[in-house]
């Protein structure tokens, strides 16, 4: 086995995960300087949607079932249903509110989703056999990498070309750009205010279950509390990435993944467990050598 | 005033579901019923309610009814130790509280500052006790690393296992005891550790500890896995996939079938357990009370971690019945004597240094082709000593 593919197939598949939740929480951030902290709460809304809903221990396929070229677009749409659906219900009432405030309502949107998901499921965390095959490994310039970790590397670099072709080439995207710098103007000047936010939300959304598919194919479970720990390293990847900052929150995103890899693959063993401490000891001293994060967009100062 | 609290109690829907007689004894359940505790606390509580069942139906403790009043603690550790004041203000003689060490100690300490017994339900972390409440509290289950000491023995015995691999959630501190069993009693039962690891139950991916026990020169044969559900499915599913087919050994908190889609076709899997859940355990008691749990609540034990909560009424209220009192002291002396005291499970000993089982009777579960069942049962050859525990 050749050590150098290997980690490096590791490193950008754990990266890929980070930059695409760091992306959804990014592009909500960028129109209307919101942090929403209900991301992970999407993620596991939509992991959950595959089974069926039930206390029981055991759990039963319901969308799972479906053929992948199904279930992912239904998926996809179920994500960018439920951001759309908080903004309309919670968000858009307060347009006015201060970022902390609506922070605030961010942290306890998700609650009331984290706790429905308890109510109907149960507290007991469920397996879901998705797209097994895809753990299998493949031989890759001498590096032995799940299917799955490629299609990963894949699917972010496609998702962010995607997303930059979005924002650069129609006029919503030239809509969400202007509104990203300034959101006063941009309405001044004719941009639809709703539209940029309602697609920003969709767009979230779907990242969200995009990384839900990705972390029940890797993981096979379901666990109410899943998005928690993916949505502190995102929202993390995003300060590091410079707040509002689409290419950063993406480089972040892979920066974390790499440096969490290489910190698990070269610390000793008495120093591995405190490998998130280490991590986040790196976030610090990036800030503190770039307060306004690596990639800061030219919006982002009078605001933070 | 305690009839004001009770109605209060009743208006905040935390009413007691038997109301207590002033001539009954009154056993105090501080445990999770909402939250996600509540998926290991409720069946454990449910199997203490049969046993509590069995007792009065038979004309109860020193004569008296047992009737027992709760507060759900929310899977909230600041809530458990307001649940637990509340029940002693409400009268209860002895608590029982959360499954687990971190949820349940603020009750049980709480218990302890009263002068009142406490059970944890299955905690199996030695400070779950003298060490780490203080000298009234217990817990029925079998200590942790006396799981990780049963793998280690049994697989060099068993299945001629040489080269063990230690695979370590690091998130509790019940993953920690497995491992330290293990590493304790494989060397002495002639294998060898060839490498270690440590990982995050809530790991989105575990590629770089994988990519290390590939660069093994030779595959182990068997990996010690401490962790515990959802972490420990999504590990097993990686493993697996990726083409390691050592021998997974494991801790009792992998144990039931509920979560086997995770890892398709699962093979060569072992979970020591105190019953088995599957109506195949090697001592037909377990089986009958398995039956009778299944009748008295709709439902089969989802894990083993039912058993406990049986256990620890019958072996307080025999405690009690030799003592004459419930008083926390006389009962704490008189089950610091029992020696090998026999019990649906196997014998279960207790001592004025552990509250816990240093050693016990462990069901061997093995999964084939995704399919779990009893292939024996091992009792490891010396109790885990007490340095090993406090490690």
């Amino acid at each position: 086995m050749n050590a150098i593919p290997q980690l490096f197939f590791d490193a950008m598949s754990l990266g890929g995960i980070y930059a695409m939740a760091a992306l959804g929480i990014a592009l909500i951030f960028g129109v209307m300087n919101l942090v929403n902290f209900a991301h992970g709460e999407y993620i596991a809304f939509c992991v959950f949607a595959l089974i069926v809903p039930s206390t029981d221990a055991v759990a039963v396929l319901f969308l799972g079932k479906a053929p992948a070229l199904l279930l992912i677009p239904i998926l996809l749409a179920l994500g960018a249903a439920i951001a759309v659906a908080s903004e309309f219900v919670v968000f858009r009432h307060m347009r006015k509110a201060t970022p902390v405030a609506m922070m605030i309502s961010s942290f306890a949107l998700g609650f009331v989703i984290q706790n429905s998901l308890l109510l109907i499921y149960g507290s007991r965390p469920k397996a879901i056999s998705l797209w097994p095959d895809l753990n299998k490994p493949v031989s890759v310039i001498g590096a032995s990498v799940p299917l799955l970790q490629i299609i990963v590397i894949l699917a972010t670099l496609v998702v962010v070309v995607a997303l930059a072709l979005l924002l650069k080439k129609t006029k919503i995207g030239l809509e969400m750009r202007a509104a990203a710098e300034n959101f006063t103007m941009a309405r001044l000047l004719g941009v639809r205010a709703n539209v940029v936010i309602t697609g920003a939300f969709a767009l979230s959304g779907a990242l969200a279950a995009a990384v839900a598919m990705i972390m029940v194919t890797q993981t096979g479970v379901a666990d109410i509390r899943m998005g928690g720990q993916i949505m502190l390293v995102a929202f993390i990847a995003t300060v590091i990435g410079g707040l509002g900052s689409l290419p950063g929150a993406v480089a972040a995103g892979f920066l974390i993944g790499a440096a969490s890899v290489i910190l698990q693959a070269f610390l000793p063993l008495d120093a591995r467990p405190f490998r998130d401490a280490f991590l986040y000891t790196f976030v610090i001293v990036i800030l503190l050598v770039r307060p306004q994060g690596l990639f800061a967009a030219h919006s982002a100062k009078p605001r933070v | 005033m305690k009839r004001f609290l009770t109605t209060t109690a009743m208006v905040m829907g935390l009413a007691p579901a038997a109301m207590a007689d002033d001539g009954d004894i009154v056993i105090g359940f501080a445990t999770a019923q909402s939250g996600w505790v509540q998926a290991y606390d409720a069946p454990a509580t449910a199997a203490a309610r049969i046993r509590i069942d069995e007792i009065n139906a038979a004309g109860g403790l020193l004569g008296r009814q047992i009737s027992w009043i709760e507060s759900d603690t929310k899977s909230d550790q600041a809530q458990a130790a307001s649940s637990g004041l509340q029940l002693i203000d409400e009268g209860a003689d002895m608590l029982i509280v959360s499954c687990d060490y971190d949820f349940g100690a603020p009750a049980a300490l709480a218990a302890e500052s009263a002068g009142l017994n406490s059970f944890f339900l299955c905690a199996e972390d030695i400070k779950a006790g003298i060490q780490g409440v203080g000298p009234n509290s217990f817990s029925a289950s079998v200590l942790a690393a006396v799981q990780g000491a049963t793998m280690a023995e049994w697989s060099t015995a068993e299945r001629d296992v040489q080269t063990g691999y230690v695979l370590l959630d690091t998130t509790i501190e019940y993953n920690k005891g497995i491992c330290d069993g293990f590493e304790w009693m494989f060397p002495k039962a002639g294998g060898e550790i060839v490498g270690s690891d440590t990982f995050l139950n809530g790991d989105a991916s575990i590629a770089s500890q994988i990519t290390r026990i590939k660069s093994l020169e030779e595959e182990p044969d068997a990996i010690m896995l401490c962790s515990y559900i959802p972490g420990a499915a999504s590990a097993v599913r990686q493993i697996r996939a990726a083409g390691i087919n050592s021998v997974i050994l494991n801790g009792s908190a992998v144990d039931g079938s509920y979560w086997l889609d995770a890892a398709p076709d699962l093979s060569n899997f072992i979970v020591p357990v105190q019953g088995s859940i599957y109506g195949d355990d090697t001592r037909p008691a377990v089986n009958e009370f398995r039956d009778a749990f299944e009748a008295a609540t709709g439902a089969g034990p989802s894990s083993t971690y039912v058993y406990p909560g049986y256990l620890l009424i019958d072996l307080w209220a025999k405690a009690v019945e030799r003592a004459g009192t419930v008083e926390a002291s006389a009962v704490t002396a008189e089950l610091e004597k029992m020696t090998d005291e026999p019990t649906t499970f196997g014998p279960r000993s207790f001592s004025d240094e552990i509250h816990h089982q240093n050693s016990a009777e462990m069901q061997i579960i093995e999964i084939t082709n995704g399919t779990p069942g009893v292939i024996g049962s091992w009792t490891i050859s010396e109790p885990v000593p007490l340095d090993v525990l406090l490690q």
